[in-house]
Protein backbone atom coordinates (compact mmCIF):
# COMPACT_ATOMS: atom_id res chain seq x y z
CA UNK A 1 0.00 0.00 0.00
CA UNK A 2 1.54 3.61 -0.98
CA UNK A 3 -1.47 5.98 0.47
CA UNK A 4 0.12 6.77 4.01
CA UNK A 5 -3.03 8.67 4.95
CA UNK A 6 -6.78 7.92 3.61
CA UNK A 7 -9.49 9.68 4.32
CA UNK A 8 -13.08 8.19 3.80
CA UNK A 9 -16.36 9.81 4.25
CA UNK A 10 -15.50 12.59 6.32
CA UNK A 11 -17.88 14.61 8.15
CA UNK A 12 -18.14 17.26 10.87
CA UNK A 13 -21.57 18.83 12.25
CA UNK A 14 -21.03 21.82 14.65
CA UNK A 15 -24.99 22.69 16.31
CA UNK A 16 -26.56 21.53 12.96
CA UNK A 17 -24.29 23.12 11.00
CA UNK A 18 -22.22 21.24 8.64
CA UNK A 19 -18.36 22.31 8.18
CA UNK A 20 -16.69 19.54 6.68
CA UNK A 21 -19.14 17.46 3.54
CA UNK A 22 -18.30 13.74 2.79
CA UNK A 23 -14.93 14.33 2.37
CA UNK A 24 -12.51 11.00 0.84
CA UNK A 25 -8.91 11.86 -0.25
CA UNK A 26 -5.70 10.14 0.10
CA UNK A 27 -2.30 11.43 0.13
CA UNK A 28 0.82 8.69 -0.77
CA UNK A 29 3.85 8.09 0.84
CA UNK A 30 6.10 10.90 0.48
CA UNK A 31 3.64 13.32 -1.09
CA UNK A 32 2.71 16.73 0.05
CA UNK A 33 -1.06 17.90 -0.35
CA UNK A 34 -1.67 21.45 -0.08
CA UNK A 35 -5.21 22.41 1.10
CA UNK A 36 -6.04 26.06 0.10
CA UNK A 37 -9.41 28.04 0.45
CA UNK A 38 -10.68 31.03 1.89
CA UNK A 39 -10.56 31.66 6.18
CA UNK A 40 -13.28 30.16 7.92
CA UNK A 41 -13.79 27.53 5.29
CA UNK A 42 -13.27 24.76 7.97
CA UNK A 43 -9.14 23.54 6.58
CA UNK A 44 -8.20 23.87 10.33
CA UNK A 45 -11.20 22.08 11.53
CA UNK A 46 -10.20 19.47 9.31
CA UNK A 47 -6.86 19.18 10.35
CA UNK A 48 -7.79 19.44 14.16
CA UNK A 49 -9.50 16.18 13.22
CA UNK A 50 -7.15 14.47 11.32
CA UNK A 51 -4.88 15.51 14.57
CA UNK A 52 -7.25 13.80 16.90
CA UNK A 53 -7.58 17.69 18.71
CA UNK A 54 -11.21 17.20 17.66
CA UNK A 55 -13.65 14.05 17.35
CA UNK A 56 -15.37 14.00 13.69
CA UNK A 57 -19.39 13.42 13.45
CA UNK A 58 -18.63 10.13 10.47
CA UNK A 59 -16.24 8.75 8.26
CA UNK A 60 -12.85 6.88 9.04
CA UNK A 61 -9.39 8.05 8.96
CA UNK A 62 -6.33 5.57 8.31
CA UNK A 63 -2.41 5.41 8.71
CA UNK A 64 -1.18 3.21 6.68
CA UNK A 65 -3.80 1.13 6.53
CA UNK A 66 -4.24 1.13 10.14
CA UNK A 67 -7.93 2.64 11.24
CA UNK A 68 -6.93 5.19 13.81
CA UNK A 69 -10.57 7.35 13.73
CA UNK A 70 -10.96 6.35 17.72
CA UNK A 71 -7.46 6.57 18.62
CA UNK A 72 -6.92 9.87 20.99
CA UNK A 73 -4.32 12.99 19.55
CA UNK A 74 -1.33 11.16 21.96
CA UNK A 75 -1.86 8.00 19.61
CA UNK A 76 -1.66 8.97 16.85
CA UNK A 77 1.39 9.25 14.64
CA UNK A 78 1.23 12.74 13.68
CA UNK A 79 2.34 15.96 14.38
CA UNK A 80 0.98 19.34 14.09
CA UNK A 81 2.84 22.76 13.32
CA UNK A 82 0.64 25.18 14.21
CA UNK A 83 0.59 28.98 13.34
CA UNK A 84 2.77 29.88 16.08
CA UNK A 85 5.36 28.01 16.90
CA UNK A 86 4.11 27.19 20.52
CA UNK A 87 7.51 26.22 21.50
CA UNK A 88 7.48 25.54 25.51
CA UNK A 89 8.99 28.70 26.87
CA UNK A 90 10.72 26.89 29.88
CA UNK A 91 12.64 24.21 27.68
CA UNK A 92 15.62 25.29 25.61
CA UNK A 93 15.71 24.33 22.16
CA UNK A 94 17.32 21.45 22.15
CA UNK A 95 15.41 20.33 25.09
CA UNK A 96 11.97 21.54 22.72
CA UNK A 97 13.02 18.95 20.10
CA UNK A 98 13.68 15.94 21.99
CA UNK A 99 10.28 16.28 24.01
CA UNK A 100 8.35 14.27 21.73
CA UNK A 101 11.10 12.07 20.64
CA UNK A 102 11.98 11.27 24.42
CA UNK A 103 7.80 10.27 24.43
CA UNK A 104 8.07 8.77 21.34
CA UNK A 105 11.00 6.54 22.60
CA UNK A 106 12.81 7.48 19.28
CA UNK A 107 15.23 10.11 21.39
CA UNK A 108 19.04 9.69 20.23
CA UNK A 109 21.69 12.37 20.47
CA UNK A 110 22.15 12.06 16.51
CA UNK A 111 19.09 12.87 15.59
CA UNK A 112 18.74 16.23 17.50
CA UNK A 113 22.25 16.83 16.46
CA UNK A 114 21.07 16.41 12.86
CA UNK A 115 17.54 18.15 13.58
CA UNK A 116 19.43 21.06 15.19
CA UNK A 117 22.14 21.21 11.87
CA UNK A 118 19.62 21.07 9.44
CA UNK A 119 17.63 24.15 11.02
CA UNK A 120 20.67 25.68 11.26
CA UNK A 121 20.45 26.70 15.03
CA UNK A 122 23.26 23.90 16.40
CA UNK A 123 24.69 27.42 18.24
CA UNK A 124 21.24 27.70 19.84
CA UNK A 125 20.48 24.95 21.15
CA UNK A 126 21.18 26.15 24.76
CA UNK A 127 19.19 29.17 23.87
CA UNK A 128 15.56 29.46 25.48
CA UNK A 129 12.58 30.52 22.74
CA UNK A 130 12.58 33.64 24.21
CA UNK A 131 15.85 34.64 22.89
CA UNK A 132 15.42 33.24 19.15
CA UNK A 133 13.69 35.28 16.44
CA UNK A 134 10.17 34.15 15.41
CA UNK A 135 11.18 32.39 11.86
CA UNK A 136 13.99 30.48 14.00
CA UNK A 137 11.07 29.81 16.32
CA UNK A 138 9.10 28.27 13.53
CA UNK A 139 11.95 26.12 12.52
CA UNK A 140 12.90 24.70 16.17
CA UNK A 141 8.42 23.68 16.00
CA UNK A 142 9.28 22.09 12.19
CA UNK A 143 12.42 20.04 14.16
CA UNK A 144 10.55 19.54 17.29
CA UNK A 145 7.58 17.76 14.88
CA UNK A 146 9.89 16.27 12.82
CA UNK A 147 11.71 14.88 16.02
CA UNK A 148 9.40 12.45 16.75
CA UNK A 149 9.26 10.77 12.98
CA UNK A 150 5.45 10.88 12.68
CA UNK A 151 4.09 9.07 9.21
CA UNK A 152 1.72 12.01 8.50
CA UNK A 153 3.29 15.86 9.33
CA UNK A 154 0.32 18.63 8.98
CA UNK A 155 0.64 22.07 8.87
CA UNK A 156 -1.36 24.83 9.98
CA UNK A 157 -0.62 28.04 7.48
CA UNK A 158 2.87 27.92 9.57
CA UNK A 159 4.57 31.01 8.26
CA UNK A 160 1.46 33.42 8.43
CA UNK A 161 3.01 35.36 11.55
CA UNK A 162 5.91 35.88 9.69
CA UNK A 163 7.09 39.17 7.50
CA UNK A 164 6.74 38.61 3.56
CA UNK A 165 10.50 37.92 3.12
CA UNK A 166 11.06 35.69 5.87
CA UNK A 167 7.74 33.83 5.10
CA UNK A 168 9.13 33.21 1.31
CA UNK A 169 12.27 32.15 2.86
CA UNK A 170 10.81 29.74 4.79
CA UNK A 171 8.68 28.06 2.75
CA UNK A 172 11.23 27.48 0.45
CA UNK A 173 13.29 25.83 2.87
CA UNK A 174 10.45 23.37 4.26
CA UNK A 175 9.47 22.61 0.73
CA UNK A 176 13.01 20.72 0.46
CA UNK A 177 13.54 19.64 3.59
CA UNK A 178 9.98 17.74 3.22
CA UNK A 179 11.18 16.57 -0.15
CA UNK A 180 14.17 15.42 0.55
CA UNK A 181 12.71 13.49 3.62
CA UNK A 182 9.84 12.33 1.59
CA UNK A 183 8.09 13.01 4.28
CA UNK A 184 4.32 12.94 3.53
CA UNK A 185 2.57 16.13 4.47
CA UNK A 186 -0.57 18.26 4.47
CA UNK A 187 -0.19 22.47 4.23
CA UNK A 188 -3.27 24.11 4.68
CA UNK A 189 -3.28 27.37 4.16
CA UNK A 190 -5.32 30.61 2.27
CA UNK A 191 -2.88 31.42 -0.01
CA UNK A 192 -3.03 30.63 -3.36
CA UNK A 193 1.16 31.05 -4.44
CA UNK A 194 1.90 29.45 -1.22
CA UNK A 195 -0.29 26.30 -1.63
CA UNK A 196 1.16 26.09 -5.68
CA UNK A 197 4.41 25.92 -4.21
CA UNK A 198 4.71 23.89 -1.50
CA UNK A 199 2.03 20.84 -2.88
CA UNK A 200 2.88 18.46 -5.27
CA UNK A 201 -0.74 18.55 -5.17
CA UNK A 202 -3.03 21.11 -4.18
CA UNK A 203 -6.84 20.83 -2.83
CA UNK A 204 -9.29 23.87 -3.57
CA UNK A 205 -11.45 23.75 -0.05
CA UNK A 206 -14.93 25.59 -0.30
CA UNK A 207 -17.86 25.11 1.22
CA UNK A 208 -17.01 21.70 3.55
CA UNK A 209 -15.33 19.86 0.40
CA UNK A 210 -12.65 19.80 -1.79
CA UNK A 211 -14.00 21.51 -5.04
CA UNK A 212 -10.50 20.42 -6.98
CA UNK A 213 -7.62 18.41 -6.33
CA UNK A 214 -5.16 18.21 -9.06
CA UNK A 215 -1.29 19.31 -9.85
CA UNK A 216 -0.71 22.99 -9.21
CA UNK A 217 -0.33 23.50 -13.17
CA UNK A 218 -3.77 21.34 -13.71
CA UNK A 219 -5.27 23.64 -11.32
CA UNK A 220 -4.34 26.47 -13.13
CA UNK A 221 -5.19 26.12 -16.58
CA UNK A 222 -8.15 23.84 -16.31
CA UNK A 223 -10.35 24.78 -13.24
CA UNK A 224 -13.71 22.84 -13.04
CA UNK A 225 -15.39 24.76 -11.07
CA UNK A 226 -16.43 28.69 -10.98
CA UNK A 227 -15.35 29.07 -7.61
CA UNK A 228 -11.92 27.28 -8.37
CA UNK A 229 -11.90 29.79 -11.26
CA UNK A 230 -12.41 32.56 -8.87
CA UNK A 231 -9.83 31.58 -6.03
CA UNK A 232 -6.99 30.88 -8.21
CA UNK A 233 -7.44 33.84 -10.76
CA UNK A 234 -5.91 34.23 -14.13
CA UNK A 235 -9.54 33.22 -15.48
CA UNK A 236 -13.12 35.19 -16.50
CA UNK A 237 -15.75 33.29 -15.29
CA UNK A 238 -18.11 33.98 -17.80
CA UNK A 239 -21.09 32.02 -16.45
CA UNK A 240 -21.42 29.45 -14.65
CA UNK A 241 -20.30 26.42 -16.91
CA UNK A 242 -17.98 28.71 -18.99
CA UNK A 243 -14.61 31.14 -18.47
CA UNK A 244 -11.60 32.05 -20.65
CA UNK A 245 -8.05 32.53 -18.88
CA UNK A 246 -7.23 36.27 -18.97
CA UNK A 247 -4.08 36.37 -21.35
CA UNK A 248 -6.94 35.27 -24.07
CA UNK A 249 -8.71 38.59 -23.55
CA UNK A 250 -8.46 41.45 -25.75
CA UNK A 251 -9.05 45.81 -25.88
CA UNK A 252 -9.01 45.46 -30.14
CA UNK A 253 -11.69 43.17 -31.99
CA UNK A 254 -10.21 40.17 -33.35
CA UNK A 255 -10.30 40.01 -37.34
CA UNK A 256 -9.89 36.37 -37.73
CA UNK A 257 -12.47 34.90 -35.44
CA UNK A 258 -15.97 35.66 -33.82
CA UNK A 259 -16.24 37.00 -30.28
CA UNK A 260 -18.42 38.07 -27.76
CA UNK A 261 -18.27 41.79 -26.10
CA UNK A 262 -18.48 43.15 -22.63
CA UNK A 263 -18.48 46.79 -21.72
CA UNK A 264 -16.19 47.63 -18.39
CA UNK A 265 -14.72 50.23 -16.38
CA UNK A 266 -11.71 50.21 -14.49
CA UNK A 267 -11.90 50.98 -10.84
CA UNK A 268 -8.47 50.84 -9.38
CA UNK A 269 -5.14 50.22 -10.83
CA UNK A 270 -1.56 48.58 -9.71
CA UNK A 271 1.77 47.72 -10.80
CA UNK A 272 3.20 44.01 -10.71
CA UNK A 273 6.44 43.08 -12.02
CA UNK A 274 6.77 46.18 -14.45
CA UNK A 275 3.68 45.94 -15.56
CA UNK A 276 0.09 48.32 -15.00
CA UNK A 277 -2.45 45.53 -14.08
CA UNK A 278 -6.31 47.48 -14.68
CA UNK A 279 -9.00 45.92 -12.10
CA UNK A 280 -12.03 45.96 -14.66
CA UNK A 281 -15.59 45.71 -13.44
CA UNK A 282 -17.32 43.99 -16.07
CA UNK A 283 -21.41 45.11 -15.71
CA UNK A 284 -22.98 42.44 -17.76
CA UNK A 285 -21.32 40.13 -16.10
CA UNK A 286 -21.35 40.87 -12.90
CA UNK A 287 -17.36 40.10 -12.86
CA UNK A 288 -14.16 41.34 -11.91
CA UNK A 289 -11.23 40.96 -14.01
CA UNK A 290 -7.53 41.64 -13.55
CA UNK A 291 -5.25 42.33 -16.55
CA UNK A 292 -2.46 44.02 -18.23
CA UNK A 293 -3.61 47.32 -19.91
CA UNK A 294 -1.87 49.87 -22.04
CA UNK A 295 -3.76 52.88 -21.90
CA UNK A 296 -6.87 54.20 -19.96
CA UNK A 297 -6.97 55.87 -16.45
CA UNK A 298 -9.05 54.92 -13.37
CA UNK A 299 -12.99 55.22 -14.43
CA UNK A 300 -12.37 55.05 -18.37
CA UNK A 301 -14.71 52.68 -19.76
CA UNK A 302 -13.31 50.27 -22.23
CA UNK A 303 -14.55 47.21 -24.25
CA UNK A 304 -13.68 43.80 -23.89
CA UNK A 305 -13.47 41.36 -26.52
CA UNK A 306 -13.47 37.34 -25.65
CA UNK A 307 -12.57 35.33 -28.50
CA UNK A 308 -15.33 32.37 -28.47
CA UNK A 309 -12.46 29.50 -29.98
CA UNK A 310 -10.59 30.99 -26.61
CA UNK A 311 -13.87 30.32 -24.04
CA UNK A 312 -13.41 27.14 -21.86
CA UNK A 313 -15.93 25.01 -20.07
CA UNK A 314 -16.22 23.87 -16.50
CA UNK A 315 -15.54 20.16 -16.35
CA UNK A 316 -17.02 19.86 -12.52
CA UNK A 317 -17.69 17.27 -11.01
CA UNK A 318 -14.43 16.22 -10.35
CA UNK A 319 -12.64 15.93 -6.77
CA UNK B 1 16.75 51.80 33.93
CA UNK B 2 19.40 52.58 37.37
CA UNK B 3 16.69 55.01 38.44
CA UNK B 4 14.77 52.80 38.71
CA UNK B 5 16.09 50.44 40.47
CA UNK B 6 17.60 53.04 42.73
CA UNK B 7 13.52 53.53 43.13
CA UNK B 8 13.06 49.90 43.69
CA UNK B 9 15.88 49.55 46.55
CA UNK B 10 14.91 52.81 48.04
CA UNK B 11 11.19 51.75 48.42
CA UNK B 12 11.97 48.58 49.44
CA UNK B 13 14.12 49.35 52.18
CA UNK B 14 11.83 52.13 53.59
CA UNK B 15 8.47 49.59 53.51
CA UNK B 16 9.93 46.29 53.96
CA UNK B 17 13.39 45.64 55.46
CA UNK B 18 13.49 49.04 57.85
CA UNK B 19 9.71 47.53 59.25
CA UNK B 20 11.14 43.80 59.31
CA UNK B 21 14.31 44.69 61.33
CA UNK B 22 12.54 46.82 63.65
CA UNK B 23 10.55 44.58 64.64
CA UNK B 24 12.93 42.33 65.30
CA UNK B 25 14.87 44.69 67.41
CA UNK B 26 12.09 44.93 68.82
CA UNK B 27 11.45 41.32 70.07
CA UNK B 28 15.39 41.07 71.42
CA UNK B 29 14.90 44.83 73.24
CA UNK B 30 12.89 46.34 76.32
CA UNK B 31 10.01 48.36 74.79
CA UNK B 32 10.94 51.09 73.87
CA UNK B 33 9.18 54.69 73.74
CA UNK B 34 9.26 57.81 72.18
CA UNK B 35 11.66 60.20 73.45
CA UNK B 36 11.77 58.26 76.69
CA UNK B 37 15.22 58.97 76.67
CA UNK B 38 15.91 55.22 76.90
CA UNK B 39 18.65 53.45 74.67
CA UNK B 40 18.76 49.81 73.40
CA UNK B 41 18.41 47.31 75.98
CA UNK B 42 19.20 43.81 74.74
CA UNK B 43 16.92 41.32 76.57
CA UNK B 44 15.12 37.93 75.84
CA UNK B 45 12.72 37.51 78.20
CA UNK B 46 10.26 38.22 75.50
CA UNK B 47 11.26 34.84 73.82
CA UNK B 48 11.03 32.82 77.27
CA UNK B 49 7.73 33.99 77.93
CA UNK B 50 6.93 32.71 74.62
CA UNK B 51 8.33 29.73 74.98
CA UNK B 52 7.13 29.10 78.36
CA UNK B 53 3.52 28.89 77.04
CA UNK B 54 2.66 24.89 76.97
CA UNK B 55 0.74 25.03 74.12
CA UNK B 56 3.20 27.08 71.68
CA UNK B 57 5.06 23.46 70.15
CA UNK B 58 1.65 21.91 70.00
CA UNK B 59 -0.28 25.24 68.15
CA UNK B 60 2.99 25.43 66.23
CA UNK B 61 2.89 21.84 65.15
CA UNK B 62 -1.21 22.01 64.61
CA UNK B 63 -1.09 25.65 62.20
CA UNK B 64 1.91 23.73 60.28
CA UNK B 65 -0.45 20.42 59.60
CA UNK B 66 -3.14 22.54 58.97
CA UNK B 67 -1.38 24.71 56.33
CA UNK B 68 -0.01 22.15 54.57
CA UNK B 69 -2.99 20.61 54.44
CA UNK B 70 -4.45 23.18 53.16
CA UNK B 71 -2.37 23.84 50.81
CA UNK B 72 -2.00 20.66 49.17
CA UNK B 73 -5.95 20.79 49.07
CA UNK B 74 -6.40 24.14 47.58
CA UNK B 75 -3.77 23.37 44.81
CA UNK B 76 -5.57 20.03 44.06
CA UNK B 77 -8.85 21.44 43.62
CA UNK B 78 -7.39 24.39 42.54
CA UNK B 79 -5.35 22.89 39.12
CA UNK B 80 -8.07 20.51 38.66
CA UNK B 81 -10.85 23.57 38.42
CA UNK B 82 -8.55 26.56 36.94
CA UNK B 83 -8.00 24.20 34.03
CA UNK B 84 -11.45 23.20 33.23
CA UNK B 85 -12.65 26.49 33.56
CA UNK B 86 -10.15 28.19 31.56
CA UNK B 87 -10.26 25.20 28.73
CA UNK B 88 -13.48 23.98 28.93
CA UNK B 89 -16.83 25.02 27.63
CA UNK B 90 -20.07 24.28 28.99
CA UNK B 91 -23.33 25.35 28.87
CA UNK B 92 -23.67 27.18 32.51
CA UNK B 93 -20.33 27.84 32.92
CA UNK B 94 -20.23 31.49 34.24
CA UNK B 95 -22.50 30.53 36.53
CA UNK B 96 -20.22 28.00 37.92
CA UNK B 97 -17.92 30.70 37.92
CA UNK B 98 -19.78 32.49 40.42
CA UNK B 99 -20.69 29.76 42.52
CA UNK B 100 -16.60 29.68 42.42
CA UNK B 101 -16.65 32.82 44.10
CA UNK B 102 -19.66 32.73 46.41
CA UNK B 103 -17.76 31.64 49.79
CA UNK B 104 -16.12 34.71 49.86
CA UNK B 105 -18.97 36.81 49.26
CA UNK B 106 -20.87 35.31 52.76
CA UNK B 107 -19.49 35.99 55.59
CA UNK B 108 -16.59 32.93 56.44
CA UNK B 109 -18.41 32.88 60.58
CA UNK B 110 -22.11 32.04 59.78
CA UNK B 111 -20.66 29.32 56.92
CA UNK B 112 -18.99 27.96 60.04
CA UNK B 113 -21.71 28.25 62.42
CA UNK B 114 -23.98 26.46 60.07
CA UNK B 115 -21.43 23.42 59.20
CA UNK B 116 -20.90 22.99 62.67
CA UNK B 117 -24.05 20.73 63.57
CA UNK B 118 -22.94 18.78 60.57
CA UNK B 119 -19.82 18.66 61.04
CA UNK B 120 -20.63 17.17 64.24
CA UNK B 121 -23.09 15.22 62.56
CA UNK B 122 -20.37 13.52 60.72
CA UNK B 123 -17.92 13.13 63.27
CA UNK B 124 -15.67 16.23 61.65
CA UNK B 125 -15.63 18.56 64.43
CA UNK B 126 -12.85 18.79 66.40
CA UNK B 127 -10.51 16.99 63.88
CA UNK B 128 -7.63 18.40 61.40
CA UNK B 129 -9.59 17.08 59.09
CA UNK B 130 -12.60 19.25 59.72
CA UNK B 131 -10.39 22.24 60.23
CA UNK B 132 -8.94 22.08 57.25
CA UNK B 133 -12.16 21.75 55.39
CA UNK B 134 -13.27 24.48 56.69
CA UNK B 135 -10.20 26.32 55.84
CA UNK B 136 -10.64 25.73 52.38
CA UNK B 137 -13.92 28.25 52.18
CA UNK B 138 -12.26 31.39 52.70
CA UNK B 139 -8.96 30.53 50.43
CA UNK B 140 -10.13 28.18 47.57
CA UNK B 141 -12.21 30.60 45.41
CA UNK B 142 -8.81 32.82 45.25
CA UNK B 143 -6.77 29.13 44.12
CA UNK B 144 -9.67 28.65 41.70
CA UNK B 145 -9.14 31.83 40.44
CA UNK B 146 -4.96 31.97 40.12
CA UNK B 147 -5.08 28.39 38.57
CA UNK B 148 -7.74 29.61 35.97
CA UNK B 149 -6.15 32.81 34.84
CA UNK B 150 -2.52 30.99 34.66
CA UNK B 151 -4.20 28.44 32.48
CA UNK B 152 -5.66 30.91 30.41
CA UNK B 153 -2.81 32.68 30.16
CA UNK B 154 -0.74 29.92 28.80
CA UNK B 155 -3.53 29.31 26.30
CA UNK B 156 -5.49 26.29 25.03
CA UNK B 157 -3.22 25.92 21.76
CA UNK B 158 0.21 25.54 23.83
CA UNK B 159 -2.00 23.24 25.99
CA UNK B 160 -2.58 21.08 22.89
CA UNK B 161 0.81 20.83 21.72
CA UNK B 162 2.23 18.39 24.19
CA UNK B 163 -0.61 16.09 23.53
CA UNK B 164 0.03 16.62 19.68
CA UNK B 165 3.81 14.93 20.62
CA UNK B 166 2.37 11.70 22.57
CA UNK B 167 2.52 13.03 26.12
CA UNK B 168 -0.66 11.57 28.26
CA UNK B 169 -2.17 14.21 30.66
CA UNK B 170 -0.10 13.53 33.81
CA UNK B 171 3.34 14.26 31.50
CA UNK B 172 1.91 16.85 30.40
CA UNK B 173 1.25 18.31 33.89
CA UNK B 174 4.36 17.59 35.17
CA UNK B 175 6.44 18.73 32.57
CA UNK B 176 4.57 21.39 30.62
CA UNK B 177 1.86 23.03 33.13
CA UNK B 178 3.32 22.89 36.71
CA UNK B 179 6.85 24.43 35.45
CA UNK B 180 4.72 27.10 33.48
CA UNK B 181 2.92 27.33 36.60
CA UNK B 182 5.02 28.32 39.15
CA UNK B 183 4.83 31.86 39.51
CA UNK B 184 1.02 30.72 40.29
CA UNK B 185 1.94 28.24 42.58
CA UNK B 186 4.00 30.76 44.92
CA UNK B 187 0.70 32.80 45.04
CA UNK B 188 -1.24 30.35 45.98
CA UNK B 189 1.34 28.88 48.77
CA UNK B 190 1.21 32.23 50.29
CA UNK B 191 -2.03 33.29 50.16
CA UNK B 192 -3.70 30.14 51.72
CA UNK B 193 -1.07 29.50 54.15
CA UNK B 194 -1.61 33.17 55.55
CA UNK B 195 -5.34 33.30 54.91
CA UNK B 196 -5.33 29.89 56.94
CA UNK B 197 -3.17 30.59 59.70
CA UNK B 198 -5.01 33.93 60.64
CA UNK B 199 -8.47 32.28 61.39
CA UNK B 200 -9.20 32.52 64.54
CA UNK B 201 -12.94 32.13 64.64
CA UNK B 202 -13.54 29.02 62.42
CA UNK B 203 -10.93 27.24 64.16
CA UNK B 204 -11.76 27.52 67.71
CA UNK B 205 -15.87 27.06 66.31
CA UNK B 206 -14.80 23.77 64.45
CA UNK B 207 -11.78 22.70 66.10
CA UNK B 208 -13.44 23.21 69.01
CA UNK B 209 -10.77 23.17 72.08
CA UNK B 210 -8.34 20.51 70.72
CA UNK B 211 -7.44 21.95 67.79
CA UNK B 212 -5.26 24.36 69.16
CA UNK B 213 -3.92 26.80 66.42
CA UNK B 214 -1.50 29.66 66.86
CA UNK B 215 -3.68 32.69 66.90
CA UNK B 216 -5.68 30.76 69.90
CA UNK B 217 -2.10 30.92 71.69
CA UNK B 218 -1.55 34.56 70.35
CA UNK B 219 -5.09 35.89 71.67
CA UNK B 220 -4.48 36.02 75.03
CA UNK B 221 -1.07 37.92 74.63
CA UNK B 222 -3.07 40.64 72.89
CA UNK B 223 -3.98 42.00 76.50
CA UNK B 224 -0.53 42.75 77.36
CA UNK B 225 1.09 46.37 76.23
CA UNK B 226 4.22 44.31 75.87
CA UNK B 227 5.48 45.30 72.33
CA UNK B 228 8.54 42.80 72.69
CA UNK B 229 6.68 39.97 73.25
CA UNK B 230 4.42 40.58 70.44
CA UNK B 231 7.49 41.77 68.52
CA UNK B 232 8.52 37.87 69.18
CA UNK B 233 5.37 36.47 68.79
CA UNK B 234 5.18 38.21 65.25
CA UNK B 235 8.75 36.85 64.46
CA UNK B 236 7.54 33.44 65.01
CA UNK B 237 4.09 33.75 63.40
CA UNK B 238 6.11 34.53 60.24
CA UNK B 239 8.31 31.86 60.13
CA UNK B 240 5.23 29.36 59.44
CA UNK B 241 4.69 30.86 56.11
CA UNK B 242 8.17 31.22 55.00
CA UNK B 243 9.03 27.57 56.41
CA UNK B 244 6.45 26.24 53.85
CA UNK B 245 7.37 28.91 51.30
CA UNK B 246 10.89 27.21 51.51
CA UNK B 247 10.04 23.71 51.11
CA UNK B 248 7.64 24.02 48.40
CA UNK B 249 10.11 26.06 46.34
CA UNK B 250 12.58 22.88 47.10
CA UNK B 251 9.66 20.69 45.56
CA UNK B 252 9.45 23.25 42.95
CA UNK B 253 12.86 22.75 42.10
CA UNK B 254 12.50 19.18 41.57
CA UNK B 255 10.22 19.66 38.57
CA UNK B 256 11.28 18.67 35.41
CA UNK B 257 13.09 21.13 33.08
CA UNK B 258 13.13 23.86 35.38
CA UNK B 259 15.21 26.51 34.57
CA UNK B 260 18.65 26.46 36.37
CA UNK B 261 19.16 29.06 38.49
CA UNK B 262 22.53 30.46 37.47
CA UNK B 263 22.12 30.59 34.35
CA UNK B 264 22.42 33.78 33.12
CA UNK B 265 19.62 34.72 30.11
CA UNK B 266 20.09 37.53 27.95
Amino acid sequence: MTNTLEIQKLTKQFNEQSILRDITFSVEKGEVLSIVGPSGSGKTTLLRILAGLEPLTTGTISISGQDVTEKKANKRSVSLVFQQPLLFPHMTVEENIRYGAKLAKKDSKRKTQSLLEAIGLLDYKDYYPAEISGGQQQRVALARAMATEPEVILFDEPFSSLDPQLRKELRLWVRTFLTERSITSIFVTHDTEEAMLMGDRVAVFHEGKFQQVDQPSTLLQSPNHPFVAHFLGGHLVIDEERYIPVQSCLFRPPSDTSYEQHEGTIQHKTYQHGQTIGHLFLESLGEKVSLPVQEGSVGAELSLYLPLDKIKRFEGGRT
Amino acid sequence: MSRNRLLFIITSALFFLLPVLLLVLQSVSETWRFQAGQGFTFQLDSFEVLTSDPNLWSATGWSIAIGAGVLVTNLLIGILTGKALATMDFKGKSFVEAMMLSPILIPVLAIAMGLHLFMIRIGLADTLAGVILIHLVPTVPYSVKIFQNAYRQMGSDLLEQPLILGATPVHQLFTVELPLMKPAIRSVTFLTIVISLSQYAITAIIGGGTVITLPMVFFPFLDTANASIMAAFSIWFAMIPLLLYVIMEAILLLLPYTNIPWRNRT
